[in-house]
């Protein structure tokens, strides 16, 4: 029995396991929820800015023009919608709407396909 | 002793509800706030000002920022706990981030009650 477990195939070279749809959101998810937490005293700051009189406002809307920060603020955006979108879904499924293999990897690929989708209508708002 | 004084799977239930509805509302409010930027963006100080001025949105922005603050912190303790191993480390990095989002909440606070926005 002992020999048994310690003769246990450990196989964990993350770019040979092939992760299902679903994995690959889910850990996007926490991806993209540590990286807002970063972007946060970013955001706080830009919102002081912006509050703090005409003269701020107008600098953030400068620095908001910028080539480089609407790269970022796309990336962020992104961020955002892929957290948001795969959230609704964890909170579906949470209450077991589409529990079955095939629609929650259905609603997986959709998270991937909504985001991708606003990303594109953004960034073609943005660039 | 009460039995119900030493196991932490009630304070685990309860971040998992906190977890939940923080979400909930954060995208209630960003939802309704995209829709209303959509049709009235603020182009001028006056209006984007204005905005943050009234009563219920200051409340709202209030209650959003706490929510963040809750749901992002409660989210990166869950990632601590299954990715920082030694106990030192776990522990040092989760003072380092509550001072980090008590900072960021007072900062907020000061933004939306104090003097920042409203002079």
């Amino acid at each position: 029995m002992h020999q048994f477990k310690k003769n246990r195939p450990v196989y964990l070279n993350l770019f040979r396991i092939h992760l299902p749809v679903g994995g690959v959101v889910s850990i996007a998810h926490r991806v993209t929820g540590v990286l807002l937490v970063l972007v946060l005293p970013l955001l706080v700051y830009m919102l002081q800015l912006s509050l703090s009189g005409e003269e701020g406002f107008r600098r953030v809307a400068g620095i908001l023009s910028q080539p480089s920060s609407r790269i970022a603020v796309l990336a962020t955006l992104a961020f955002f919608a892929l957290h948001f979108f795969a959230g609704i879904r964890h909170l579906l499924l949470d209450i077991d709407v589409g529990i079955d293999r095939p629609s929650a990897r259905r609603s997986a690929w959709l998270v991937v396909g909504v985001t991708a989708l606003v990303v594109v209508v953004a960034g073609v708002g943005l660039l | 002793m009460n039995p119900e004084h030493i196991g932490s799977s009630r304070r685990g239930l309860r971040e998992w509800l906190v977890q939940r509805l923080t979400a909930l509302y954060m995208a209630g409010f960003v939802v309704y706030a995209i829709v209303y930027f959509s049709f009235r963006p603020p182009l001028s100080f006056e209006q984007w000002h204005g905005w943050f001025a009234a009563g219920p949105v200051r409340a709202a922005v209030g209650l959003f920022c706490l929510s963040v603050l809750v749901h992002g912190w409660i989210g990166v303790r869950s990632v601590f706990l299954d990715y920082l191993k030694p106990l030192w480390v776990r522990f040092t990095a989760s003072v380092a981030v509550a001072v980090a989002f008590i900072g960021l909440g007072l900062w907020l606070i000061e933004l939306l009650v104090g003097a920042g926005g409203w002079r």
